[in-house]
C-alpha cells in the first residue's frame, strides 16, 4: 500500500491531495504501473506538479522504497554496495541460493542494481495487505542498456537509465525550493499587489453600450470600446542580494520574490549590491551585468520595485568614486543613478525589509534614499501603501531631489 | 493507443511513458522546459504517430480563454443586421452562423479523438488559465449567448507547453500532469542530431558537441539550444569542414550566439585567453 508514502511526501513539503491519491489508484487499476520504473513515473506524474518539488519527490521515493534514509541518496557506485538496504537484499539473495556473494559481486553493478531495485520496490509496495500492483514480467520501459545495440556511440556514462539512475542524477536539485513557506501575512500582502490599476488599451467591444448608442442613433452603428479589465502591468524588480547587511533579510525577500512571480504579465528581476551604479545584474550571482541605460529605455509606465535595506556606507551613495560606471568609466555617485531611475520611472517604490521603526537608527542612507524613492517596509500595510503609491504614479510627496536635479540638469545622461 | 515515438523525433523513454500514462488517464499533459527541448514538436509527433488530427492553439497574452472555445462575432452580426447579408449565406436570425469555433471547440466537436495543443500557455494570464480549467476537465463548455452546453464527443489528448516564464496557477497545475524536460545530454543530443542529419560524419559531431555544451555553460544571455546546434552543424556540413574549430576559432559562431552582447562577451573571453 502506498498511503504512508503519500504521507511522507506531504511531510517533505510536496502538497499531495486526496484527489491525487485517488487518481493514482485509478491508474493502478488500469495497470499503468507494471514495473518499478513505471511506478516511479506514475507516482511522480500524479503527485508532483511543480518543478521545485521534483527533487523532494525523488528523495522521498528513494527513502521510502529503497530505505535509503533522508539526505543519503543511493549512488550507483561502490558506495551503494555498502548501503544497509542493499546488503540486506544481497544476503537475502544469497540465502535464496542465487549464488555466493563473491559470484554476485562479479556481476555488472548495473544488473545487480536492477534486480535489487525491482525486489525492493515490489516489497515496499506490498506492505500491508499485499496489493498486487506489479504485473507479471513487466519489462522495463528503459530497456537494458539498449542503445549500444543500436549502434549509437555512447558518450560519458552508461545509457542504462532506470528510475534509480534518474533519482541518483538529481536532475532537479537546482530547481528545488528549499525555503519553506511561512509568514502567512506575506501571502495576503502580495494579494494586495494584484490591485494594480489595469492600463490596457480600449480594445474590447462593449456590446450593450454599442446597441444602446446605435439605437439612439437611429440605427447607425456606433461602436463603443472599453478597456479590458486585466493586468497588463510590466514590473521590474531590483533586488539587493549581496552584502552581510542583507543576509538576515534574504529569506524574507526571497519569499516575497517567489510569491510575486505569477502576478504580472511581464516581470523581470535584476540584482544589485547595496547601491545601484551603472548597471544591475540579470543573475543572482551578479555575474551578468545589465547596463542601467538599457533599463532606462524601458517603458516609463513600468513599475519599478526596489527591494533592499538601503543600508550602506554614505560614501557609496554620495561620493563619485563610490563605484565606477561600468561602461563609460564616468564617475557618478550612486545617488545620481537612483535619481535617474526615479525620474524615468514615476511608478517606483523602494521596499525595505527593515521595519520602519528602526530606519532612523539603522543608517543615515535610509533617509537619503527615502527622499529619492517612496520607501515602505515589508509589512502588510507597507506593501499596501506601496501598491497605492504605484497606482497613483508620480511623486505624491514631492521628491525634492528629483526636481532639483532636473532643474540643475545634473542628471547623468543615459546611454 | 500507445505512442512510441516516430522516425524523426527522439523520444526519451521516460517521456514516452509519461505521454502514454497521460493518454490512458485522459489528463492534460503540461510540458515545460527550455526552448529546443521539443515541447511543441511532441504534440505534432503524437498526432502524426497515432494518425490523429491536431488542433493547435498558440496562446497570446490577449487570450481570455473563451476564444479558444468559440467566438461570437457580434460585429459581423450587427453589420449584417444593418446592411443585410447579401449572398454570404448567413442568416441574421440564426446565431450559429455567427459562432466561430476555436481549437478547443473544434477538438470537442470532432468525430474522432484529436490531439489538442495549447502552446505556451504561460503567455496567458492566470484568469485565462482558470477559465480553461473546467473546460478541459469536464470536456465541455457553455456558449453563453444561447446557454448551450457543448460537450466533447471524445476528450482530446491535451498537450500543454509552457516556457515557465511565469508560474501557472496552482489549481491549473493540480489538474494536469506536469513534466519538465531537462535539456538533452550529449548522448541524447547525438541521437537528436542524427535524426536531422543522418549522414553527419562522426568525428565532426564528436568534436562539435563538447564545444556546444561548453558554450552553453558560459552564461550567455541566450545560451545556444538545440535549434542553434542544428543550424551550426548544418552550416559546418555545407562548408565540408571536418573540424568545428579552426585555430581556436569556432566556425560559424553566429549560428550559435544570436545576441550581439553574447558575441562580444565570447570574443572578449577568447581574446583574454580564457
Amino acid at each position: 500500500m502506498f498511503i504512508p508514502f503519500f504521507q511522507l511526501l506531504r511531510d517533505q513539503g510536496v502538497p499531495v491531495s486526496l484527489r491525487h491519491v485517488l487518481e493514482f489508484y485509478e491508474a493502478l487499476e488500469k495497470g499503468l504501473a507494471p514495473d518499478p520504473d513505471r511506478l516511479f513515473i506514475l507516482l511522480r506524474l500524479t503527485c508532483v506538479k511543480k518543478l521545485e518539488h521534483f527533487d523532494a519527490f525523488e528523495q522521498t521515493f528513494a527513502a521510502y522504497f529503497l530505505d535509503a534514509g533522508h539526505g543519503s541518496v543511493p549512488r550507483l557506485t561502490r558506495d551503494f554496495w555498502e548501503s544497509k538496504a542493499f546488503r540486506r537484499w544481497l544476503e537475502e539473495e544469497v540465502r535464496r541460493g542465487a549464488g555466493a556473494e563473491e559470484d554476485l559481486a562479479r556481476l555488472p553493478l548495473e544488473d545487480l542494481l536492477r534486480r535489487f531495485w525491482e525486489v525492493a520496490v515490489k516489497q515496499a509496495g506490498k506492505h500491508e495487505g499485499g496489493h498486487t500492483w506489479i504485473g507479471s514480467g513487466g519489462t522495463s520501459p528503459f530497456g537494458h542498456s539498449g542503445s549500444e545495440r543500436e549502434g549509437v556511440r555512447v558518450h560519458g556514462e552508461s545509457v542504462h537509465r532506470s528510475a534509480l539512475k534518474l533519482i541518483e542524477a538529481r536532475r532537479y536539485v537546482d530547481y528545488a525550493a528549499t525555503a519553506t513557506l511561512r509568514a502567512e501575512n506575506i501571502r495576503q500582502a502580495l494579494a494586495a499587489l494584484k490591485h494594480m490599476v489595469p492600463a490596457g488599451p480600449a480594445t474590447e467591444l462593449d456590446v450593450e453600450e454599442t446597441v444602446n448608442r446605435s439605437s439612439r442613433n437611429g440605427g447607425e452603428i456606433e461602436l463603443i470600446f472599453r478597456r479590458e479589465l486585466r493586468d497588463r502591468i510590466q514590473v521590474a524588480v531590483l533586488l539587493d542580494n549581496g552584502g552581510s547587511s542583507m543576509v538576515p533579510y534574504v529569506d524574507l525577500v526571497k519569499l516575497v520574490f517567489a510569491k510575486m512571480r505569477d502576478q504580472f504579465r511581464d516581470l523581470d528581476y535584476y540584482y544589485f549590491h547595496n547601491c545601484i551604479y551603472g548597471c544591475v545584474y540579470s543573475d543572482p550571482q551578479r555575474r551578468a551585468p545589465y547596463p542601467l541605460h538599457q533599463l532606462l529605455r524601458r517603458d516609463p509606465e513600468t513599475r519599478l520595485i526596489i527591494i533592499g535595506d538601503a543600508n550602506m556606507a554614505p560614501a557609496e551613495l554620495l561620493l563619485s568614486n563610490g563605484a565606477i560606471d561600468y561602461f563609460s568609466k564616468l564617475r557618478v555617485p550612486g545617488r545620481e543613478w537612483l535619481l535617474q531611475l526615479r525620474s524615468h520611472f514615476p511608478r517606483s517604490v523602494w521596499l525595505n525589509p527593515i521595519p520602519r521603526s528602526r530606519w532612523s537608527r539603522e543608517s543615515a542612507t535610509i533617509k537619503s534614499i527615502g527622499q529619492i524613492f517612496p520607501m515602505e517596509d515589508l509589512t502588510l500595510s507597507g506593501i499596501r501603501q506601496a501598491v497605492d503609491g504605484l497606482n497613483a504614479g508620480g511623486a505624491p510627496r514631492g521628491y525634492r531631489g528629483v526636481r532639483e536635479a532636473k532643474e540643475k540638469g545634473s542628471l547623468p545622461r543615459s546611454g | 493507443m500507445r505512442f512510441l515515438g516516430t522516425d524523426r523525433y527522439y523520444l526519451n523513454p521516460e517521456l514516452r511513458e509519461i505521454v502514454n500514462i497521460a493518454i490512458a488517464m485522459e489528463k492534460p499533459l503540461l510540458v515545460t522546459g527550455e526552448a529546443g527541448t521539443g515541447k511543441t514538436q511532441l504534440a505534432f509527433e503524437i498526432a502524426r504517430a497515432l494518425g490523429l488530427v491536431l488542433e493547435e492553439a498558440r496562446c497570446k497574452s490577449t487570450f481570455k480563454g473563451e476564444e479558444l472555445c468559440y467566438v461570437y462575432d457580434t460585429v459581423l452580426r450587427l453589420n449584417d443586421s444593418r446592411f443585410g447579408t447579401r449572398d454570404s449565406g448567413r442568416d441574421v436570425n440564426n446565431i450559429w452562423d455567427y459562432l466561430r469555433f476555436g481549437p478547443i471547440g473544434r477538438a470537442f466537436q470532432a468525430e474522432g479523438r484529436c490531439v489538442l495543443l495549447l502552446d505556451e500557455i504561460d503567455k496567458t494570464d492566470s484568469d485565462t488559465q482558470d477559465n480553461l480549467l473546467d473546460v478541459l476537465e469536464d470536456g465541455s463548455f457553455i456558449i453563453r449567448e444561447i446557454n448551450y452546453k457543448l460537450k466533447a464527443k471524445q476528450k482530446p489528448i491535451t498537450m500543454i507547453t509552457s516556457n515557465a516564464k511565469r508560474e501557472l496557477s496552482d489549481p491549473f497545475l493540480r489538474r494536469c500532469y506536469c513534466h519538465h524536460i531537462p535539456f538533452p545530454d550529449m548522448e541524447e543530443m547525438t541521437r537528436i542530431v542524427r535524426l536531422h542529419y543522418s549522414k553527419i560524419p562522426a568525428p565532426l559531431l564528436d568534436a562539435a558537441l563538447p564545444t556546444f555544451y561548453r558554450l552553453r555553460q558560459m552564461g550567455f544571455e541566450k545560451p545556444p539550444a538545440t535549434g542553434e546546434l542544428l543550424d551550426w552543424l548544418g552550416a559546418l556540413q555545407l562548408d565540408g569542414v571536418t573540424r568545428p574549430v579552426d585555430r581556436g576559432r569556432i566556425l560559424h559562431l553566429g549560428t550559435l550566439l544570436k545576441r550581439a552582447q553574447d558575441l562580444l562577451k565570447y570574443k572578449s573571453r577568447e581574446s583574454s585567453g580564457a
